[in-house]
């Protein structure tokens, strides 16, 4: 069982970082063709995030605040290294301050907080 | 309320007579005549299904995909159907049946994924897209490409012209597969399948090669050694596999980002 816990905290932080670098990532471009790509694979990324969540104990309330603030500091790690990464390719605009934020954001939009 | 009516010949022009006793369609309304399609017509049409990648389907599979059509046909306007995805593979494994609904047309997807399921009693997967979308996506997608390789569609599909190459979409769509490196030991075989499919389809796009099915399978026999059903029974060697998808991934991570850098000195 807490097997299986772990497991999905792990694929929740997956999802949840590649949700915030996509959520980021269209905040940074102009092109509407593409913002609404991003906007899709986000919505892609949230929904395969909440259905870890679900399987995640407590169901509906908020997690403890030792998970919580594992699964935040993983997954704006995560975040940030994705986005640096990217920055030192060349990709412009990336707000990289607003990366704690978004991850608050997320992180009380799927119950984890 | 509706009317329905039929067309009678005329000597200059066709006409439809309508009873003059009605409550709706007043003289001078404009309306719209479209035809009533039957649903014996998707019988006579079975023989015009276009099957794309496929060599051999079983019966019941035809009689389910014929139930989704006739449904769907009742129900909402369409301009294609394209059924693709694991149900069209070989035995019962499938979780799901996946239908691309092309139509210009707004559809309430939940209900027509909810009374197909009902109706059928299989977990339904579906995406509605208008055509534009779907020809753009052909285009710029890998993952359109390949899900389009082998279908069965009620109308033909125009062949792809261009091959257009949106780094930043490619570098989107990798990053999904980046899950796997950090998630080996916790990911059953279906999951490790999608994620090495998702990241070879890029690598050939990024060749400037076709997607297909086929082409999936054969290079990840090639570049990772192992075929697609020791991948879906999870029968991989972590060292080895994953020694090789990071080298995969990081060349079509670097080969994207290059091409990024490339497009914003562009401008």
């Amino acid at each position: 069982m807490t097997q299986n816990r772990n497991k999905f905290i792990k694929l929740l932080i997956g999802n949840l970082s590649n949700s915030v670098v996509h959520r980021i990532l269209e905040k940074s471009i102009s092109k509407e063709e593409l913002i609404d790509k991003y906007r899709k694979e986000f919505i892609a990324s949230f929904e395969l995030a909440k259905r870890y969540r679900e399987k995640i104990n407590p169901i509906g309330t908020q997690l403890s605040e030792k998970n919580s603030w594992f699964i935040r500091n993983k997954v704006i790690n995560r975040v940030v290294s994705e986005l640096l990464l990217r920055i030192s390719k060349g990709y412009e605009n990336i707000d990289i301050n607003s990366v704690e934020f978004e991850v608050d954001k997320i992180l009380k939009e799927i119950g984890v907080v | 309320m509706e009317i329905i009516a039929r067309i009678s010949k005329g000597s200059k022009m066709d006409q439809i007579y309508i009873p003059k006793q009605r409550n709706i369609l007043d003289i001078g309304e404009y309306v719209t005549i479209k035809p009533l399609v039957l649903e014996n017509n998707i019988d006579r049409d079975y023989e015009k299904f276009y099957f794309y990648g496929i060599r051999k389907l079983e019966p019941i599979k035809i009689t389910i995909i014929k139930e989704i059509i006739r449904y769907i046909n009742k129900n909402t306007y369409y301009e294609n159907i394209i059924i693709t995805g694991s149900f069209l593979d070989k035995g019962f494994n499938f979780k799901d049946v996946d239908i691309l609904l092309i139509s210009r047309e707004k559809v309430n997807k939940h209900l027509l994924e909810n009374s197909l399921e009902n109706k059928l009693g299989i977990k339904i997967h579906l995406l509605i897209l208008d055509n534009k979308s779907v020809r753009k996506g052909l285009e710029t997608d890998p993952l359109y490409q390949s899900m389009i390789s082998r279908c069965v569609a009620v109308k033909r599909i125009a062949p792809i012209n261009k091959h257009k190459i949106n780094y930043k979409i490619l570098d989107l769509h990798l990053l999904k597969s980046k899950i796997l490196v950090d998630n080996f030991d916790i990911l059953d075989g279906k999951e490790k399948y999608d994620l090495i499919r998702n990241l070879i389809a890029i690598h050939l796009f990024l060749k400037g090669i076709k997607v297909t099915i086929a082409k999936i399978h054969k290079e990840i026999n090639l570049l990772l050694k192992h075929s697609v059903e020791e991948i879906k029974k999870n029968k991989i060697d972590k060292k080895s596999f994953l020694k090789k998808y990071k080298k995969l991934y990081n060349e079509a991570s670097d080969k994207i980002l290059k091409g990024i850098k490339y497009d914003s000195k562009q401008k």
